[in-house]
């Protein structure tokens, strides 16, 4: 009986027997479908099955690289990565339901199935590849996170280091006298407003190599910033300034809640000959500490990613009006309509539309690199790569843009008596211009965004900073690049599809 | 008068569009063109404002042969020439009063005419004439946000600029539904009888052919094969039609004709 619907070709009869097919099927997976012919589906898993099996193959030497006889590096391979096991079960797996389709599929009279459970194993192998490949591992979102939460977090609110506050060293001193004679030699003045320093004795020895020590102050603080740490210092009479040190490190006091500290110091030795000193000297014991001096002012990082933001949106704005100059002429050579008046001219075309499809596959960051080597790091480098980018894009697009004008507007003008000015300025322009606008602020709007990551190579901009401050991981000051980059780019988002909007 | 020597035009691809025309049209007529596409019609009336330049031929207007005419001397030819476009060919993006002004670019001095500035004159003249075809309400608009009708009323307008003396009308109501075709036919007519302009234009309806028309050319295959008076135009059968245009002759519809003619 013939079947009504017209739309199913009828099912070719099988060459083979069903069991023919199978055993086709299990010496090369598909031979059994094309055999039963139906020749496509045979193809699709006999190809599948190749490509899975070679890549099976790649990986498992890849995995057992190190060893040596194959069946030690088989071994090795699944042994190092057991997902090895779970592709080779899903091709088995496939394997025999290629078997069962060949015979299912050679049976007389069989309905001719859209083999979807086939079409689902081969799938389902090639994703288990691909996720071996690929080296997935959903573990690593997570599994790590709270080492990453403190570098994140700075990088989401960098603002801690946008502002610093100056702090400069006050010193405060006191005067001792070495050494010591029959005039009383003053010690420090208390003082009210200030620090101040008493010492006793006021008068001593310094220390000799292998002699002696030298005489012991007491030297008492008052009135310091509590809990700032103050540095011990010398200054001879030659004026040489030195760290005091107790047993090689310097001696650093934090003074109490009052301001006031009390230390004891041996006199250094000295940095003279004693020749050299010879007679009644003065010394100074000073404490140095670090006090933080006027408001809170923009950091060094806030100014120089400002500085760089800045830098960024002229390399954009420089490479979108070198890209408009070069590419207004170019795309009039580029623009078929014009072009296309004799042979010549069609080389000249296809010549140039060529040069510009290249041009325009290579990315900008590429650009930028051979850009570095040519003219060396800088903001230029990423000028040229991006002027070079913009200059096919945008020549393609105003070129296409000439070439979708309408010759009837122009016919008309001209039937006026206008003259050819005339004809370009009220037929060509306004026909040209909204387009035109278009497409370069589009492209405005791409420089922008590249030149903050054309950095990255080299190319100057913020990415330049981006790329060092993340090298050294300093992930505050990154965030603020980060900050900066993604509010341009979403202030000129807005800028540029206003723009085109009244224009367009 | 204008009369048409010989005229033909080949094209660069070989194609033969007119062939050896010959006809004149004396001062103040209604000339319709008829014929099927391909025919010529278009090819024709812009060989006569030198769109298209042709190959062999003359086209004589009071006395000059417009076929020889170069540079300047084109472009003054050109300015008594109004032309009128199935499409209406309009700045589309441009407003309604800078396409009207547009009209007078052959009587504008370059510079002031790319920075968009024209005499206070041509300006009220633009005024006079917006007003004449009713589209005073759209004058500020886009040329592209008005009706067929409105823009090929526009069209005429920017012809009218010219202050032409002849216009060429290339399918002028192609593009528009019957009650417009008849609209934008009378106001061609008006400006024929009342401003003595001479009018050539191509149709293809039969009733319209036979409503305006003051005389008829037929071409074929680039060559003239009927030439009629009004008289001859208001004999011809359907049949005589059918010879010049093939099967796919038809009429607009007289009622139509009839409301309008009210």
């Amino acid at each position: 009986m013939q079947s009504r619907r017209v739309i199913s070709k009828p099912q070719k009869e099988s060459l083979v027997s069903p069991i023919i097919a199978a055993i086709a099927s299990a010496l090369i997976p598909g031979l059994g479908q094309i055999l039963a012919r139906v020749v496509n589906r045979g193809l699709i898993i006999l190809a599948s099955f190749i490509t899975s099996a070679g890549l099976l193959i790649w990986r498992i030497a890849t995995e057992g690289a190190r060893y040596t006889g194959w069946k030690t590096i088989i071994s090795k391979a699944y042994k190092l990565n057991p997902f090895l096991y779970l592709i080779t079960i899903l091709m088995i797996v496939t394997y025999i339901y290629a078997i069962v389709d060949a015979y299912l599929t050679a049976r007389p009279g069989a309905k001719k199935s859209k083999a979807v459970g086939m079409i689902f194993m081969i799938i389902l192998v090639f994703f288990a590849q691909g996720w071996e490949i690929g080296q997935i591992d959903l573990g690593a979102l997570v599994r790590d996170a709270d080492e990453a939460v403190p570098a994140l977090t700075k990088v989401m609110w960098p603002w801690a280091k946008a502002i610093s506050h100056p702090e400069e060293f006050r010193t405060s001193y006191v005067e001792v006298q070495t050494p010591c004679t029959d005039v009383a030699f003053p010690s420090g003045e208390p003082k009210t407003d200030e620090p101040y320093l008493i010492a006793d004795p006021t008068c001593g020895v310094p220390s000799e190599v292998e002699v002696s020590l030298g005489t012991e102050f007491h030297v008492i603080g008052r009135n310091f910033v509590p809990g700032n740490e103050v540095e011990i210092w010398w200054k001879d009479s030659a004026n040489r300034e030195f760290h005091h040190r107790v047993d090689g490190d310097y001696l650093i006091v934090t003074p109490d809640k009052n301001g006031s500290f009390d230390i004891s110091v041996i006199m250094p030795y000295r940095t003279l000959t004693p020749a050299a000193e010879e007679g009644v000297k003065t010394w100074q014991i000073q404490a140095r500490q670090l006090i933080s001096v006027g408001g809170a002012v923009a950091s060094d990082e806030l100014k120089l990613a400002v500085e760089k933001m800045i830098e960024t949106i002229f390399i954009g704005m420089m490479a979108t009006f070198f890209g408009i100059l070069l590419a207004v002429p170019v795309s009039f050579i580029a623009a078929r309509n014009l072009m296309s008046h004799s042979p010549v001219t069609m080389v000249i075309y296809y010549l140039v539309r060529t040069i510009l499809n290249i041009i325009r596959s290579i990315e900008p960051l590429i650009w930028a690199i051979i850009a570095v080597i040519v003219v060396g790091l800088g903001p230029f480098a990423g000028i040229l790569a991006l002027t070079l980018h913009s200059l096919a894009a945008l020549a393609k697009l105003y070129s296409e843009a000439i070439e979708s004008i309408d010759s009837g507007q122009i016919e008309a003008i001209q039937a006026t008596g206008a003259n050819w000015f005339q004809v370009i300025s009220f037929a060509v322009i306004p026909q040209i211009i909204p387009p035109f606008v278009s497409f370069t602020i589009y492209r405005w709007d791409i420089n922008i965004r590249m030149s903050t990551v054309i950095g990255f190579v080299g190319g100057g901009g913020i990415g330049y900073l981006l790329a060092q401050w993340i090298r050294i991981l300093d992930y505050r000051s990154a965030g603020i690049a980060v900050w900066f980059i993604a509010i341009t780019v979403a202030i000129l988002d807005f800028v540029s599809a206003d723009i085109r909007e009244k224009f367009v | 008068m204008l009369q048409i020597k010989n005229l033909t035009k080949v094209y660069p691809d070989g194609t033969v569009a007119l062939k050896n025309v010959s006809f004149e049209v004396p001062e103040g007529e209604f000339l319709i063109v008829i014929g099927l596409s391909g025919s010529g019609k278009s090819t024709l009336l812009r060989c006569i404002n030198r769109l298209i330049d042709p190959t062999e031929g003359q086209i004589l207007w009071n006395g000059v042969d417009l076929s020889k005419l170069e540079g300047e001397e084109l472009r003054k030819a050109r300015r008594k020439i109004g032309m009128i476009f199935q499409n209406f060919n309009l700045i589309k993006r441009s407003s309604v009063f800078s396409n009207i002004m547009s009209g007078r670019l052959g009587y504008t001095q370059t510079l002031p005419s790319m920075l968009g500035r024209f005499t206070k004159e041509d300006i009220d003249m633009g005024k006079n004439v917006v007003e004449r075809l009713g589209i005073t309400d759209q004058m500020h608009k886009r040329a592209d946000e008005l009706s067929g009708g409105q823009q090929q009323r526009v069209g005429i307008a920017r012809a009218l600029m010219q202050e032409p003396e002849l216009i060429l009308a290339d399918e002028p109501v192609a593009s528009l539904d019957p009650v417009l075709a008849h609209s934008i036919l009378k106001t061609l007519e008006t400006l024929n009888h009342e401003d003595g302009l001479t009018v050539i234009c191509s149709l293809h309806y039969l009733d319209l052919v036979q409503r305006y028309g003051s005389s008829v050319v037929g071409l074929r295959e680039g060559e003239v094969v009927y030439r009629g008076s009004r008289e001859d135009v208001r004999k011809m059968t359907d049949e005589q039609f059918k010879e010049i245009y093939g099967a796919e002759a038809e009429r607009v519809g007289a009622s139509i004709e009839g409301v309008v003619q009210e």
